[in-house]
């Protein structure tokens, strides 16, 4: 047995599938919640220790990568985060969240007058600031904190 | 200048130089009417939330370059009311004219119109959100009562009353960014200029400065831009009163005014100006709403490529 204190994983290893971490506490629940589908096994961390965010949360989905629509989801609830590929146990793959120039059919506005709100109709948002995450609505032209958004 | 069948929703859709090019034709239309312009031409007037003063200026303007309009006034006779979409409105009107003119209660709803139709569609108004041809026949008048602004030499514009909400205040303050110009601002508590506009003008080099009363935007601005105070705005109808007597202007208060101040306003008043102002040379609000003749017809002969 080694010497060197033991790695404890807060969060039980996956065989494949994706691993989402650095995710602000608060939006833990709600990126499990939007990448898994109902069958998937999820494993969620909250509130674990992080360097870099003091606490943070980790998502692991087995058996699912995502797709461009997901990141895109995920860039606007967790701008930040970092995503593992994990294939056999092993990170294949590694990247922080891409921040796209718009956000199309992922969010709601959180204008309740916007034309968006009343017609079947695909949102746009475009991004106007980065730290916090803002957006604008491309049809209301209001802009809004990402937070402020509700997911489609 | 190819304005040619570009559609007019935001005024931050236009350059400087598309803006100037608008005002240059408004102004020589305003010279020598061209009575037959858009003969054949057919514009549609969508007014699913009522406005006499926009959709009469826009009918007058039409008319009287030869086009021809039809359209609805009252959503309650419109098929909206049936519930159909406004997208599917849309598809239906623009193979019945040239132009779509849309006024419309909700925020974005004439860019979603756009995106559907294959004719220019002209924003007459969405919600709280724009309503460019007020911007535009806004600043034709300014530019028309000051040049300089047109030659580089700084003016003073101050705006007054509600600058959280007016949404007239918002675009004509993004217009003028394209000029140099001093802006001053005099607003109730909790209904200044939002500070995203502030920090807008300034990033354009523009001063914006907060004055404390209508008292000194009258001695020291060349152009004093009235807006409506309104009633819901204030939780307490007590206050409202109070505020609304601090934010009417009259002719008293002109006495020791520069000659040079006009008063603008986008009509309509509701006491904000007392009605002895119209006599002296500082009213300007009646031209100012004229203009907005001279200014559609512009636009209307530009996006449908009557005039290059």
């Amino acid at each position: 047995m080694s010497e060197s204190a033991p790695r404890i994983r807060h969060v039980e290893a996956i065989a494949e599938g994706t691993v989402i971490d650095h995710i602000p506490p608060a939006a833990t629940l709600k990126v499990a919640q939007l990448l898994s589908g109902a069958a998937d096994q999820v494993f969620i961390g909250i509130n674990l220790r992080s360097e870099r965010l003091g606490r943070k949360g980790v998502v692991k989905i087995a058996g699912r990568e995502l797709d461009q629509r997901a990141l895109s989801s995920l860039a606007l609830i967790a701008p930040g985060a970092t995503v593992s590929i994990i294939r056999d146990y092993r990170v294949v793959r590694k990247f922080a969240v891409p921040l796209p120039e718009r956000f199309e059919q992922v969010a709601r506005c959180a204008n309740a007058n916007c034309i968006t709100n009343h017609e079947q109709w695909p949102t746009r948002f475009v991004v106007v600031g980065e730290r916090p995450l803002r957006v604008r609505c491309w049809y209301c032209e209001r802009a809004f904190p990402a937070s402020e958004l509700a997911l489609l | 200048m190819p304005l040619a069948g570009r559609h007019v929703i935001s005024v931050a859709d236009f350059t400087r130089d598309e803006i100037l090019h608008l005002l240059d034709t408004a102004a020589a239309i305003a010279q020598g009417p061209r009575r037959e312009l858009l003969a054949g031409k057919i514009m549609a007037t969508l007014f699913f939330e009522p406005s006499t003063r926009t959709r009469l200026s826009f009918e007058a303007a039409m008319l009287s370059l030869g086009g021809r309009v039809l359209g609805f006034s009252d959503p309650g006779s419109s098929s909206a009311r049936k519930g159909e979409s406004l997208a599917d409105t849309i598809r239906m009107v623009e193979r019945y004219a040239d132009v779509i003119v849309m006024r419309h209660p909700r925020d974005g709803a004439a860019r979603l119109a756009a995106e559907v139709s294959r004719v220019p569609v002209i924003n007459g108004g969405d919600g709280a959100n724009q309503h460019p041809t007020q911007t535009f026949l806004d600043l034709y008048t300014i530019a028309e009562l000051f040049p300089e602004l047109r030659a580089g030499r700084c003016i003073t514009v101050c705006f007054a009353g509600d600058l959280r909400y007016g949404r007239t205040v918002h675009s004509l303050l993004h217009a003028l960014c394209h000029f140099a110009c001093r802006i001053l601002t005099v607003a109730p508590r909790g209904l200044e200029l939002p500070e995203q506009y502030v920090a807008e003008a300034r990033a354009h080099g523009i001063a914006v400065e907060a004055v404390p009363s209508l008292h000194e935007a009258i001695a020291s601005s060349d152009v004093l831009y009235m807006t409506r105070l309104q009633e819901e705005r204030f939780p307490d109808p007590v206050e409202f009163e109070h505020i609304k007597a601090s934010y009417r202007i009259t002719a008293a208060m002109l006495a020791a005014a520069p000659p040079r101040l006009r008063i603008l306003h986008p009509l309509p008043r509701v006491g904000e100006i007392a009605t002895d102002v119209d006599a002296t040379l500082h009213a300007h609000y009646f031209a100012q709403a004229a203009n907005g003749v001279p200014v559609r017809q512009a636009l209307l002969a530009l996006v449908l490529g009557a005039l290059r």
